[in-house]
């Protein structure tokens, strides 16, 4: 009985029931999708971890490799599981071709790389390490799509040529934040083409189960073992592949918890009506002596039903939506390690947001219980309050313009030339690295004295990168990569203080402040090396400015002293009316492979490309959901509106106005209820997506980001996206209006 | 005769100002009294759906008005019965559904006897060949006919009822009154308000309601149909001498 009570419910309202049905799947897809995606991300990156053996802690180092040394530490260390130095075979960019494609352009540091014997393994499709037959090299799985690389394309370096066999997946350098791709070829082959490259180390360690990485690095660093490079650790790996597709995941997760929020409205809203229409067989039935809990359980069984079907349903959304979304993941991490696992939490997820919409229509007739029986029966209207249903249609307005915001200026925000700045990069035209070099100090010189008796160069500067022994207020010795030259060329963002002016200043990124525990006006103790001689002097940290270059762990100074370079970047802006391009090209062919010259706008697009594709993919899917939300609820927002003014649009009729007039006034109210709803929309957007954009990056560690408002999609797509599935779905509500007749106002019936 | 139900100075804002009136078991008492006196007030205080400012109510040996909510709920359930004047039938479910529902939503246990039950009521009252039509589909005597099978589900002591004839024309009140008499003869017990002078001759007494007090007392004893007109020649003397 209570079977057909709930399924003639259904079938008598029809369309609340769909779009709640539509709500409950949309939500329970978002969630599920999120879950799904994080489970897989997380559960992907790992396995790839555990099956490619990534080294916990790992030296970069070009030049005289004091490998004695190195061995002589790792028989100190008890927590050294295994150790191994492998050489990277660094190649210049303008010498790769693969098929037709230059490198030219490509910012990272490629190079020639032969499978490890103790871990650190390249692997496969299948998560199988690889071994490689001469005259074969397999390829970063990255550039597969980037450079839409295919299974049996040449690759030329110089004039030698290799066979694309297959693409490789890298633990540590899979993702596009990392600044190194490594080659997969056979030792012979690495032999034969030595001569085309520069080599550099990787000096890497495993430790033991629950060793303390941090203790390890500085005692490392301690031990003055070569360290002419970048460090990474484990963890830092862990969260560079996380990156790219962890901010689509969180954007997609942002989404889900919008579209519950409209739901839990909708559906709130869907109940309060039926509530009314159902306001005397309710009376009558507490007046039989029904209990308010059993009249809630009807209900709630009504949508218990309702929400299981929309639960599957989202699901098998969720699952079909993921292949696309996952595709880049797979490709890139491999499969998961535990497909069942994560299909189970998906549904979980799923399950979650409907038991919260659950739990918020138990409330709602909960809180809606007041009227008594006696009321019922007295045919009173619920003491008078008229709810007003244009109010939400403003509010859900708001909701969708803000979910369809939020991803474009992340990305707007992300492309915006001004971002560099907050990822510890100058904002320049132009970048100039000089890396891998013997002797990095002259060829830096050398250039640098070129650019400036370059008329067109309007703004330069040049930083030099060396190791600087420190030591902290508390006696503790620190190791800083400390870059010097003039920060008030191209500053990045200080979060604090400001650039260092002079040689007693030091400014700190954020990680090392984080770790030292230093502030701003904090005395640091700098070791300096006076044409040899160590000299210590006392420097004040001046700013905190935010960076996730080279592991993020950086400061900034002016020093001029003799310490050795470890590598040195260049920023050139150009005076106006010269082209960047020609000025690329000129230096380029003329300079030695160790210098890389690009396009700032390059090279962020190098490091977040795929991050902002990823981005791009969620902010069209977003925008489909949205309109979805749109067009559902304004269908049924208005038959509610129009159900309930049906005897007043009846006298309407009955006084003489045609149905088209009625409709009109409906439009008209509709469209300034929608402005209004767009207009609260972008200014939450602004305030709120601000914030969450702020964290979001904060997390990557470019903090007190401001976020960018994207004004094409802000004032052009997403008002036009929202009016037009508004308006279409309003003429299609609106058609109801035809049925109404004008005698129904006379009709005292109910 | 028990007294069945014993009211004791019930008040209810200034509706009700002061009320008391037993009722013997197996009787059947009309209120009557015009619009606004305050008869349907009483009705939702005596069946414990409004809460009296002050009085007592015993339905037997039960005190109404010192029960929870939930306590009411649960005694309008299972010992009283009520009619109301119309239109108090869920419409997503068919006649015989609707009668045993509030029954077997209660009580799942049962079911097949609440069915049952119903459909021996539904026989009683003429209206079985109704049993799997839509409360649309029938017509308003035969709906509250219906409403009556829903009240005598759970066999309860009492029946109250609320102008069950006010939305009805002449045969259908006939029909209706013919089932409430019917049921009554069985020994339920029944207070009905009525507008309805005619209806009100076939009670065994008719308390005058007016300005929230009870102004006086008609007794007539059990109908017989042959003594119909002189009942309600006797009914309709004595509410002009009330002032109706
Ligand atoms: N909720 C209420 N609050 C205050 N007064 C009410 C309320 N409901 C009814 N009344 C008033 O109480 C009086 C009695 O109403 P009611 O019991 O419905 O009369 P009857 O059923 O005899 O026509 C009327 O004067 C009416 O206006
Ligand atoms: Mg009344």
């Amino acid at each position: 009985m209570l079977r057909r009570l709930i399924t003639n419910d259904l079938r008598s309202n029809k369309l609340i029931s769909v779009s709640t049905v539509i709500f409950m799947a949309v939500t329970a897809m978002l969630l599920g999708l999120s879950v799904f995606l994080f489970g897989t991300l997380y559960s992907s990156i790992d396995s790839l971890m555990k099956k490619a053996e990534t080294p916990h802690f790992l030296q970069m180092h070009t030049g005289d490799l004091q490998k004695e040394k190195i061995i002589d530490f790792a028989k100190t260390r008890s927590d050294i599981e295994e150790m191994q130095i492998c050489n990277f075979l660094n190649l210049e960019n303008g010498q790769i071709k693969i098929g037709d494609r230059s490198f030219d352009s490509n910012m990272q540091d490629n190079g020639l790389f032969c499978q490890s014997d103790k871990f650190d393994f390249l692997l496969d499709a299948d998560d199988n390490i690889i071994s490689v037959s001469p005259g074969n090299v397999y390829v970063p799985v990255a550039y597969k799509n980037e450079y839409d690389i295919k299974v049996g394309d040449r690759m030329c370096i110089g004039t030698e040529q290799l066979n694309v066999a297959g693409f490789m997946r890298d633990s540590q350098m899979n993702s596009m934040m990392a600044s190194s791709k490594r080659f997969l070829v056979n030792e012979s082959d690495y032999d034969r083409l030595r001569s085309l490259g520069s080599e550099e180390y990787l000096i890497e360690f495993r430790l033991k189960n629950g060793s303390d990485i941090g203790s390890f690095s500085t005692a490392y660093k301690d031990a003055g073992l070569p360290s002419n490079g970048p460090t990474i650790t484990y963890p830092l790996i862990k969260l560079m592949n996380a990156l790219s597709d962890g901010i689509m995941i969180i954007v997609i997760l942002l989404v889900s918890f919008v579209v519950l929020y409209i739901s839990v409205m909708c559906i709130r809203y869907m109940i309060l009506t039926q509530l009314e229409k159902d306001r005397r067989e309710v009376g009558m039935l507490k007046a039989v002596g029904i209990s308010r809990k059993d009249i809630r359980r009807l209900y709630i069984s009504k949508y218990l039903l309702l929400s299981v079907i929309g639960c599957i349903l989202g699901v098998i959304l969720a699952g079909v939506i993921a292949v696309p979304l996952g595709r880049n993941m797979k490709a890139l991490y491999g499969e998961a390690d535990n497909p069942v696992l994560i299909h189970v939490l998906m549904i979980l997820g799923a399950v979650i947001s409907e038991v919260v919409i659950l739990f918020s229509v138990s409330h709602i007739l909960r809180k809606s219980e007041k009227i008594s029986a006696v009321e019922a029966l007295r045919g009173r209207e619920g003491k008078g309050r008229r709810r007003n249903l244009w109010i939400p249609i403003s509010v859900i307005t708001a909701a969708a313009v803000f979910m369809m915001m939020v991803p474009d200026c992340m990305r707007k925000t992300l492309s915006e030339p001004d971002f560099v700045r907050y990822m510890g990069i100058g904002n320049s035209q132009i970048r100039i690295d000089v890396r891998q070099s013997d002797d990095i100090g002259s060829s830096t010189d050398l250039l640098s004295e070129r650019i400036r008796k370059d008329p067109r160069v309007d703004k330069f500067s040049v930083m030099r990168t060396g190791s600087y022994k420190t030591t902290l207020p508390n006696g503790e010795s620190y190791n800083i990569m400390l870059e010097n030259g003039d920060h008030s060329a191209f500053p990045v963002n200080y979060i604090e203080g400001t650039y260092p002016g002079n040689e007693d200043e030091i400014a700190f990124s954020i990680l090392n402040s984080e770790e030292t525990g230093l502030k701003v006006g904090d005395k640091i103790t700098v070791s300096r090396n006076e044409g040899g001689n160590i000299e210590q002097r006392e420097c004040i940290i001046c700013g905190i400015y935010s960076d996730i270059t080279n592991g993020g762990k950086t400061a900034k100074g002016c020093i001029e002293d003799d310490t050795p370079s470890m590598w040195s970047v260049m920023y050139v802006t150009l005076k106006d009316g010269v082209s960047p391009e020609e000025w690329i090209t000129e230096y380029g062919s003329g300079s030695q492979e160790s210098i890389k010259i690009a396009m700032i706008s390059e090279y962020m697009n190098g490091m977040y490309g795929q991050t902002i594709r990823n981005i791009g993919n969620a902010s069209l899917m977003t925008k489909g959901v949205a309109c979805l939300v749109i067009v559902v609820v304004i269908l049924l927002l208005l038959r509610l509106v129009i159900w309930k003014e049906r005897r007043e649009s009846s006298l309407k009729k009955a006084l003489g106005l045609m149905a088209s007039q009625i409709r009109m006034d409906y439009l008209k109210k509709l469209i300034f209820y929608l402005l209004a709803g767009l207009i609260l929309g972008i200014i939450s957007g602004l305030i709120l997506g601000q914030r969450l954009a702020g964290g979001l990056l904060g997390m990557m560690g470019a903090k007190g980001l401001k976020f960018t408002m994207d004004p094409v999609s802000t004032f052009l797509i997403v008002p036009v996206l929202i009016l037009a599935s508004a308006i279409a779905a309003a003429v299609i509500s609106l058609r109801e209006i035809r049925n109404i007749r004008a005698y129904e106002c006379l009709n005292t019936r109910e | 005769m028990d007294t069945i139900l014993k009211v004791r100075d019930i008040k209810k804002d200034s509706i009700l100002k002061g009320i008391s009136f037993e009722m013997t078991e197996g009787e059947m008492i009309a209120i009557m009294g015009p619009s606004g006196s305050g008869k349907s007030t009483l009705l939702y205080n005596v069946s414990g759906m409004d809460k009296a400012s002050s009085g007592e109510v015993w339905l037997k040996d039960t005190e109404i008005s010192g029960l929870s909510e939930d306590e009411k709920a649960r005694l309008r359930l299972k010992r009283m019965g009520f009619v109301f004047q119309m239109m108090n039938m869920l419409s997503n479910l068919n006649i015989i559904d609707n009668i045993a529902f509030p029954a077997v939503h209660s009580d799942k246990k049962d079911r097949k006897e609440y069915y049952r039950r119903a459909n021996e009521l539904m026989d009683k009252l003429n209206i079985s060949k109704l049993a799997e039509r839509s409360i649309k589909e029938v017509s308003g005597g035969e709906l509250q006919r219906a409403c009556i099978c829903r009240s005598m589900i759970m066999k309860p002591e009492i029946i109250f009822a609320d102008e069950p004839t006010g939305a009805l024309n002449r045969t259908a009140t006939a029909e209706v009154m013919d089932a409430f008499l019917g049921i009554n003869r069985e020994g339920t017990t029944i207070m009905m308000v009525t507008h309805d002078s005619k209806v009100a001759s076939m009670c065994d007494r008719i308390l005058y309601l007016l300005d929230g007090e009870i102004r006086g007392e008609l007794v007539l004893g059990k109908y017989i149909e042959k003594d119909g007109r002189e009942r309600e020649q006797r009914t309709a003397n004595w509410l002009s001498s009330m002032g109706w």
